[in-house]
């Protein structure tokens, strides 16, 4: 597989998780796993491409957005407990506590 | 296209499939214990293509930390919250719905368009740093740039990473520490 079709493998992964987060409104769960697609789907743009141009900063950088995507999801799992302890639900509908 | 490469093309086209695969099961399936399984998929299998592109280690790093800080406790947040909750058949397709989808859609065309007409080698010269040198391993260039060039940028998700799991621990037993506060108040008004 060529750089191409890497980077249309991404985008493919990238619009799915586009699509998990903007037409999904029943599940906080889904949303969040909709985000580590999408991170998923970024790193596999940096390793390509830290390829490409023979430079390890983009292979240092898909380490750094690991990391994030792992405290991204440690939170969010414990606020989506939380959520689900309060308010007896997990629609996103009824996620409206920052509402102005 | 020789034996071996189209092997190869095969081997990495099926590793492609699984992530493909996987990510729609976890933005189909309505059941939230059935998405846990399919994230694991598309991470284990979004990484076996990593070692032909020269990165085993963020391979590695990627089976790792997504099987042990992502596709863990993903369960584990699924038990507590994996009552029947849709008793009621799945809300009708909106307007809003439509759009979105033909949105997204039509995102898809000009993105592929311009991933294939563009031509990325021109646009980055590729710059061979270590040219003049012997070749090294990558885990010791990752190794070599983490702890000189590229130390101060990862102190700090060393730290967030720690601190996010500690508040999450945190968050996560608030509501068992408010009950245990408010249990003895309760006796009194009794």
């Amino acid at each position: 597989m060529t750089a191409v079709n890497y980077l249309t493998f991404s985008t493919i992964l990238f619009l799915l998780a586009i699509g998990g987060v903007l037409l999904n409104s029943q599940n906080l769960f889904i949303l969040l796993m909709s985000i580590e697609l999408m991170l998923l789907a970024v790193n596999m743009n940096f390793l390509v491409f830290s390829v490409l141009l023979d430079d390890m900063m983009g292979q240092l950088l898909a380490l750094f957005i690991l990391a994030v995507a792992a405290a991204d999801s440690a939170m969010g799992l414990a606020i989506l407990v939380t959520t689900y302890r309060t308010r007896g639900t997990m629609a996103v509908e009824y996620a409206t506590g920052m509402k102005g | 296209m020789s034996s071996p490469e189209s092997v190869h093309d095969a081997v990495l086209v099926s590793s492609a499939s699984g992530p493909a695969l996987g990510s729609l099961g976890v933005v189909s399936l309505v059941n939230i214990v059935h998405p846990a399984p399919s994230s694991g998929s598309v991470s284990a299998c979004i990484s076996l293509p990593h070692p032909s592109m020269n990165a085993d280690f963020a391979a590695a790093v990627q089976i790792l930390i997504h099987a042990g800080a992502v596709n863990v406790p993903i369960p584990f947040a699924a038990m507590p919250v994996s009552q029947p909750q849709y008793p009621h058949p799945a809300k009708p397709w909106t307007v809003g719905d439509g759009i979105t989808s033909a949105l997204r859609t039509s995102a898809f065309p000009p993105l592929i368009n311009m991933i294939l007409y563009t031509s990325w080698y021109r646009i980055f010269p590729i710059v061979l740093r270590n040219a003049g040198s012997s070749p090294t391993h990558s885990v010791q260039r990752i190794g070599s740039y983490s702890s000189t060039e590229s130390l101060p940028p990862f102190e700090p998700p060393s730290i967030v990473l720690l601190v996010a799991l500690v508040g999450a621990i945190t968050v996560a037993r608030r509501e068992q520490v408010i009950g245990q506060e408010t249990e003895p108040a309760l006796r009194i008004d009794d």
